[in-house]
């Protein structure tokens, strides 16, 4: 018999033990794995959210934007340049924006907001701009008349509870309302009628027109079709001052933009700055945004740079939220450690009792001829499959939670959702699908099994025969 | 006498015992002190929040708060304030404008809210004039003829107000502060160079100094060089009461440092006669009331009276301005107690192996005891009791440690620095100062028990099933 049978049936031999011992490895990955999946997926979404509607994956900016964001700070465009910028393998086309600072005004509402002057079309190749304009909306009176439509499908209390909510798609509506697949096609032209909100996307042509966030729309309470005046300091310290009409409403997932963010096209924006042919930063477009391949691109332009101009990677543009979900994550990586440890303790003591139990065994194997080398070698096995039983256990649960969780992530809703929106994230928690988080919590069990075969394999090597055996 | 028989019987393998215990005691260790952790941001948070930015109770008139409309003042500011005075509990009422507007110095700006508040008045209710950096000036006490503003140290940050300069004062103060003469003698090349940005003078020292170096000593080169040159003035730009634009310089008369950049960099404070002047509000008007109660724990209680009388007005507390902060402190226990279970649940597996051991090696003991008339639920109750003793016995040296360790550190602290930047962005603390209530020890020794009680099911069973006949003529 060799040595994996052997250890395989020695196993088998106390099943009790083997099992809860396998089942509380199985308790720790399992816990592990769902936890850090909501953790990296949550942090995943955040990032996400806030550089495919705002940063972008690469910027180049001015070499002194960076540190002060101001108008003052930004670069003439050079289109020559920036077109062979553009030649980079990994970059598909360079969208310069014009950003700054301003007061908005509507009616007797004022607020501070971030003006951002685009190109509409390139934009909408960066942000998807078009498709973020608000096509549904819960108003009171939308509700009132869904609810008087009464659809049995269609629940009170969730129309209620999303009151106010804007949608840029059917599909987080069915979702919010709970519509099952079978009743969307009779439900929604009904919330077509009622519910579906007129706007326009920007064009390049427009000089008295904008969009603005749905959050910032709430705040300033206009709409479209409503005036808004904004007012700053313009390029050089020059007064800028405008009067636009809203012609558009786009939700952005990001709360904290979408609370206070005006889009100008960009010429308008320069206009109103007093700033031709200036930029603030410009987002270069890839055609792949794997964290290495970025960087790399970011080495390969700055190369190509002669002048005062520097790009920078989303992790630099975002350092704040970078910080913060480090230091979540650190929190995180704390309770896991504090929960393998306490395994770690349970799996030793499983050990120590097992050696102490068949240590008479182990003096007979001995006596009789088995090499100690061998018999450290199976009972080596025997631990190594007890681990690996309750990882690989431990994994295949996981499995189903985790992506499920990624297709329907969490959604907060209430003060839980209030308080995400209020710190400027999506009130919404997916999974992570499996990555190399997954090894980690193989390669943590596996440190914590060779700590227990080591001592293990010492106690064997030490065997006295004769009292071994009288024992 | 069931109770020191499974006392004794804890310790007839000690090794296996101490080893369990241990685990306990770890678990319930890391799980004590981490939550000691956790809570004390949140404490520190909340005591923030009410005694620098809320107060505890706030009234305007509705629809202020949505839409911030300068006209929009409170219909009889002396009546609601009276009122408010006499309520029992309320320590201390003031008055305050607020108005939106823009922050600039002749190379930035920035979006503000700025506050026209009552100089004496809010000393009473607020922290705020006690958070003034040494050296940036006064709360409002220095004589002059301009219009005085009290800003956020962040906001002057943003507005370069506060630059970095290697001064001469600055190296003596180094040398003060024991860095070696060699290190300083290298700075020596940055002397009278202005930085207008922390990251820009990070960068001025990048080449000069080795990386442990800069670890060491980046904050207190950073805190030497710290410069602020009094006097400076920043104009605020504002809507008047017709709408139309309107604003002065106002000359810094002091800079406060909060936990909380977001306040830091959007709250700037005003004398309240200044701010009305230049709006054209007329005298006597308010937009809000700030109450500040006698202690924070009647806020509950002393709001809904409040609310009746007022009825016109919107009146709320701290936890209702800003629910996250209470959901926060109400989700601690949750929080705490969802954490120590888990942790339990793990220590319940090393504790059920060890009992099921402990109960299948004494199958001959177990069966003879039954044999001469132990009868079966004393058995039961015996090796429950042994499970308990093994987790208790690790908890309470687990809180007790925990408990010690609390202590020494709440004494000077937790300083995580390298997130304080995350961290403050949201108005929480990087400096921790571990603390935690009674009551947590409570839960967590009844968590405990009843770790000991649940993982004893297995075993105490399978030792019940024993047929005592067999169980005696077994090995």
């Amino acid at each position: 018999m060799n040595n994996y049978q052997l250890a395989w049936r020695n196993l088998w031999r106390n099943r009790r033990r083997t099992l809860i011992t396998a089942a509380s490895v199985f308790f720790a990955v399992f816990f592990a794995l769902v936890m850090r999946s909501f953790q990296l997926g949550a942090y995943e979404r955040m990032f996400r959210n806030v550089i495919e509607s705002y940063t972008g994956y690469l910027q180049l900016q001015g070499s002194d934007y960076f540190d002060e964001a101001i108008l003052d700070n930004g670069f003439e465009i050079d289109t020559v340049f920036l077109e062979k910028l553009a030649t980079d393998r990994n970059v598909k086309t360079i969208v310069p924006r014009l950003e700054s600072f301003a007061l908005a005004a509507a009616g007797t509402s004022t607020q501070g907001v971030i003006v951002m002057g685009i190109d509409p079309e390139k934009e909408n190749r960066v942000t998807d701009m078009r498709n973020r304009l608000v096509r549904y909306r819960l108003t009171p009176k939308a509700v009132e008349a869904l609810k008087n439509e009464k659809i049995p499908s269609l629940s009170g209390d969730l129309l209620d509870i999303f009151i106010n909510e804007s949608y840029t798609g059917t599909g987080r509506l069915m979702i919010d309302l709970d519509i099952d697949e079978k009743d969307t096609s009779a439900i929604l032209p009904v919330i077509r009628r009622h519910a579906s909100f007129r706007n326009e996307y920007l064009s390049a042509a427009d000089t008295s027109s904008l969009l603005l966030g749905s959050g910032l729309s709430d705040f300033l309470n206009a709409g479209v079709g409503d005036t808004i005046v904004l007012m700053g300091q313009g390029y050089h310290g020059s007064t800028a001052a405008g009067k636009y009409m809203i012609k558009g409403i786009v939700r952005l997932p990001a709360p904290d933009i979408d609370n206070r963010i005006v889009y100008l096209p960009f010429s308008t924006a320069q206009a109103l700055y007093g700033a031709p042919d200036m930029a603030t930063s410009a987002v270069i477009l890839l055609h792949s945004n794997d964290d290495h391949e970025v960087i790399e691109t970011a080495g390969r332009l700055q190369e190509m740079i002669s002048g005062p101009l520097k790009v920078h990677t989303w992790k630099e543009l975002n350092a704040l939220l970078v910080n913060q979900l480090e230091a979540d994550n650190k929190s995180g990586m704390i309770m896991i450690a504090i929960l393998y440890l306490v395994i770690a303790f349970g799996v030793f003591g499983t050990v120590l009792m097992m050696m102490a139990e068949r240590r008479k065994e182990f003096g007979m194997l001995v006596s009789i001829g088995m090499k100690k080398g061998k018999l450290a070698g199976v009972v080596s096995l025997e631990m190594l499959f007890v681990g690996l039983l309750g990882v690989v256990s431990g994994i295949i649960a996981s499995l189903p939670v985790v992506i499920y969780g990624n297709v329907h992530p969490i959604r907060f809703t209430g003060e839980m959702g209030k308080m995400y929106t209020d710190y400027g994230f999506e009130p919404v928690m997916p999974t992570m699908l499996p990555d190399t988080y997954y090894l980690w919590q193989t390669v943590v069990v596996l440190i914590i099994l060779s700590v227990a075969i080591a001592f293990s394999i010492r106690k064997i090597f030490s065997i006295n025969v004769i009292s071994a055996m009288r024992s | 006498m069931i109770v020191e028989i499974a006392w004794k019987n804890v310790w007839r393998n000690k090794a296996r015992s101490l080893i369990v215990i241990a685990a306990v005691t770890i678990g319930v260790f890391a799980g004590v002190f981490t939550m000691a952790a956790i809570n004390s941001s949140v404490v520190q948070r909340i005591d923030a929040a009410v005694n620098e930015e809320l107060s505890h109770i706030q009234v305007n008139n509705k629809g202020f708060r949505s839409s911030g409309d300068i006209q929009n003042t409170l219909r009889d500011f002396a009546w609601v304030k009276a009122l408010l005075e006499i309520t029992p509990g309320v320590k201390e009422v003031t008055g305050r404008i607020l108005i939106k507007g823009i922050a600039s110095t002749s190379a930035k700006s920035a979006g503000v809210e700025i506050t026209g508040i009552d100089l004496e008045r809010e000393r009473q209710i607020f922290t705020l004039s006690e958070k003034l950096i040494p050296g940036t000036g006064t709360y409002f006490e220095s004589e002059t003829n301009f219009n005085t503003a009290f800003i956020g140290e962040k906001l002057a940050k943003e507005l370069n107000i506060i630059r970095y300069i290697i001064t001469d004062g600055a190296l003596a103060k180094l040398k003060e502060e024991g860095i070696p003469s060699e290190v300083i003698s290298r700075l020596e090349t940055l002397r009278g160079q202005r930085f207008v940005s922390d990251k820009k003078f990070s960068d001025s020292f990048e080449d000069l100094l080795t990386t442990s170096e800069k670890k060491k000593y980046s904050m207190k080169i950073k805190e030497a060089a710290w410069s602020f040159r009094e006097g400076s003035k920043i104009i605020l730009t504002f809507l008047d009461v017709n709408n139309m634009q309107t604003g002065a310089a106002f000359r810094i008369s002091g800079i406060y440092r909060t936990n909380n950049d977001m306040f830091e960099a959007m709250s700037v404070f005003v004398p309240v006669g200044e701010l009305r002047s230049l709006t054209g509000m007329s005298e006597g008007t308010f937009h809000r009331v700030i109450a500040r109660l006698d202690e924070n724990d009647i806020t509950d209680k002393v709001t809904p009276g409040i609310r009746k009388v007022l009825s016109g007005y919107e009146v709320l507390n701290w936890k209702e301005i800003q629910p996250d902060l209470a959901m926060m402190a109400d989700m601690m226990q949750q929080i705490y107690g969802i954490f120590m279970t888990i942790i339990l649940a793990a220590l319940a597996f090393g504790i059920v192996n060890t009992m099921l051991m402990a109960v299948l090696e004494r199958t001959r003991e177990l069966g003879m005891l039954q044999a001469i008339g132990m009868n079966r639920r004393r058995i039961f109750i015996m090796i429950m009791l042994e499970s308990i003793f093994l987790s208790i016995v690790g908890g309470i040296m687990g809180m007790a440690v925990g408990g010690a360790v609390i202590a020494a550190t709440a004494r000077n602290g937790i300083n995580l620095v390298k997130y304080s930047e995350g961290m403050e962005a949201f108005g929480y603390t990087a400096h921790l100062f571990p603390t935690i209530d009674a009551g947590f020890f409570l839960m967590t020794t009844i968590l405990i028990v009843i770790t000991g009680i649940l993982s004893s099911v297995y075993p105490a069973r399978k030792a019940l099933k024993l047929n005592p006949v067999e169980a005696i003529r077994g090995e």
